[in-house]
């Protein structure tokens, strides 16, 4: 509860050695709040209250076990003999969501004519979640509820292109399904574009969106081919295939959005 | 099957207290993605991977196949070569009468997609329709395969590979596709377009049936064989234009 900070223990230069000694030694025991020595910076500073009588003994033993025995009789915030509460990983990094990574993928998908490859070597899931999150927001604005159907079409669509690429790829065809569903997820990004555009498209226009809807359907087309082939071995002679594959698939997402 | 088993990075390990500890797998040699999905799959079918051994140009010709069988020069037997000591079929690269999965797969899904696409032109889209069309595309594909399938039962053979089946009644959905999108493009061409369907449909299935008879039958009945070939035939009618009326309630 009372916040730890690096205060050294205060020395008199008066009384030498020993003196310092004598009352850094009187002050050990007389304040039972006093910090902790260094190398016991393992035990959770907030515990210190019960270090007063197992202070001397749990700095002389290793401190993490020491650290652990002592604040296990009593609750502990976090796990028991874990790292302290500076030297936790933050938040975002124990989840696996990097920020930097996902904004560096979304934007190479951005550039419709030239899309850069090596960033999406390292497939992950936040990102697909955070577009698909976007674009249920949009369509929640557009007034049409339809979380678990957006959600239930990017699984099946993406179990749909994995079985497609990996029979046309034949033996060696090395798409898994993590990287699948990423690619898929991360392509929906013309999609959300698509749906957060529609909704400043007046209500009457109706060729206006179809038309809409197919620039952004084959920009999705383009840029998911293209990652599917160059990241997996075995497609380079399907592409056509395969990018038929991914037209249906982003078409009927598109279908979402207009209708 | 993936490669990320075991702890992840960044989870704090527990001290002190005694635990187990996750249990760390020997390194087992992962199969490849497609080596897993083909072998479950061929548990229950006769390998599937030769019905994807496709190329563009297959795609293209056999599409000219099914839209119009009556324009094919060539034959329709399947070439057949010995492999190990068993006839078996050449894949579909280099045999364009082979049958193969991808059109039909690709066939459906485009029409799932058309479908949902003339559905929201008419106002009345929304993903359950949707749903209800895809049952529907399903449940003729399969009455489609009992269709065949009961008429080489009946002539008491039935050793045709299922798939082969399954890709033969799948090969309807390319027409049904055409069909959906003249409707969508002028509403009076799908009067013209059903009709025309069903007929090139009846004739490419009557032509690779009759093959797949032949080869299969034991015994070669000719007037029995035909009665049922016009059967089928006369049966893509009904079949198809219950499925190419396309409106929310999905039975009719």
């Amino acid at each position: 509860m009372t916040k730890d900070f690096a205060v050294p223990p205060v020395v008199f230069p008066t009384g030498g050695s020993s003196g310092g000694a004598n009352v850094q030694q009187r002050r050990f025991s007389a304040i039972p709040f006093q910090q902790p020595p260094p190398q016991s910076s393992s035990q959770i500073p907030f515990l210190s209250f019960n270090m007063g009588s197992a202070a001397a003994s749990s700095a002389t033993t290793a401190g993490p076990f020491g650290g652990t025995i002592a604040s296990s009789s009593s609750f502990g915030g976090g796990g028991g003999g874990s790292p302290s509460f500076e030297d936790e990983e933050p938040l975002l990094d124990e989840l696996g969501i990097h920020p930097d990574q996902i904004w560096k993928k979304t934007r190479s998908i951005l550039n419709p004519f030239r899309i850069n490859q090596t960033v999406h070597k390292d497939s992950d899931l936040s990102g697909p979640i955070f577009l698909y999150l976007a674009l249920c927001l949009f369509q929640l604005l557009a007034g049409k509820i339809q979380f678990g159907v957006i959600l239930g079409w990017i699984v099946v669509s993406s179990i749909f292109l994995y079985v497609v690429f990996n029979m046309l790829a034949g033996r060696n065809g090395n798409l898994n399904l993590h990287t699948c569903t990423s690619l898929v997820g991360y392509c929906l990004l013309p999609v959300v574009v698509l749906s957060a555009v529609s909704l400043f498209v007046p209500q009457g226009a109706g060729p206006v969106k179809y038309v809409l809807a197919g620039v952004f359907v084959l920009w999705s087309t383009r840029a998911c081919s293209t990652l599917v082939v160059s990241l997996a071995d075995g497609g380079e002679e399907h592409r056509g295939l395969i990018a038929y594959a991914c037209f249906l698939i982003y078409t009927l997402f598109s279908l979402l959005v207009i209708f | 099957m993936y490669n990320n088993m075991g702890p992840q990075p960044g989870m704090p390990m527990h001290q002190g207290i005694p635990q187990p500890g996750m249990p760390m797998h020997p390194a087992i040699p992962q199969p490849s993605p497609s080596e897993y999905v083909q072998s479950n799959i061929s548990r229950y079918f006769s390998d599937p991977q030769y019905y994807f051994q496709v190329n563009d140009q297959y795609v293209r010709n056999k599409l000219k196949i099914v839209l119009f069988p009556f324009l094919h020069r060539g034959h329709w037997t399947r070439i057949s070569e010995p492999v190990g000591g068993r006839l078996s079929y050449k894949p579909p690269i280099y045999d364009i009468n082979a049958p193969d999965l991808y059109i039909p797969l690709m066939a459906f899904g485009t029409y799932v997609v058309l479908a949902g696409l003339s559905l929201g032109l008419y106002g009345k889209f929304s993903p359950e329709a949707l749903n209800w069309l895809f049952v529907k595309g399903m449940v003729g594909w399969f009455l489609q395969v009992m269709l065949l399938k009961i008429s080489l039962l009946s002539l008491g053979s039935g050793e045709a590979p299922l798939l082969d089946i399954v890709a033969y009644a799948g090969y309807t959905f390319t027409g049904l596709c055409l069909a959906v999108l003249g409707k969508i493009i002028w509403g009076y061409s799908y009067y013209v377009l059903i009709p025309w369907t069903c007929l090139c449909t009846g004739v490419f299935l009557v032509k690779t049936m009759k093959r797949v008879l032949f080869a299969e039958a034991r015994s070669y009945d000719s007037s029995r064989h035909h009665y049922l070939l016009i059967f089928v035939a006369l049966a893509q009618f009904p079949l198809l234009i219950w499925l190419g009326n396309i409106s929310v309630n999905w039975l009719f």
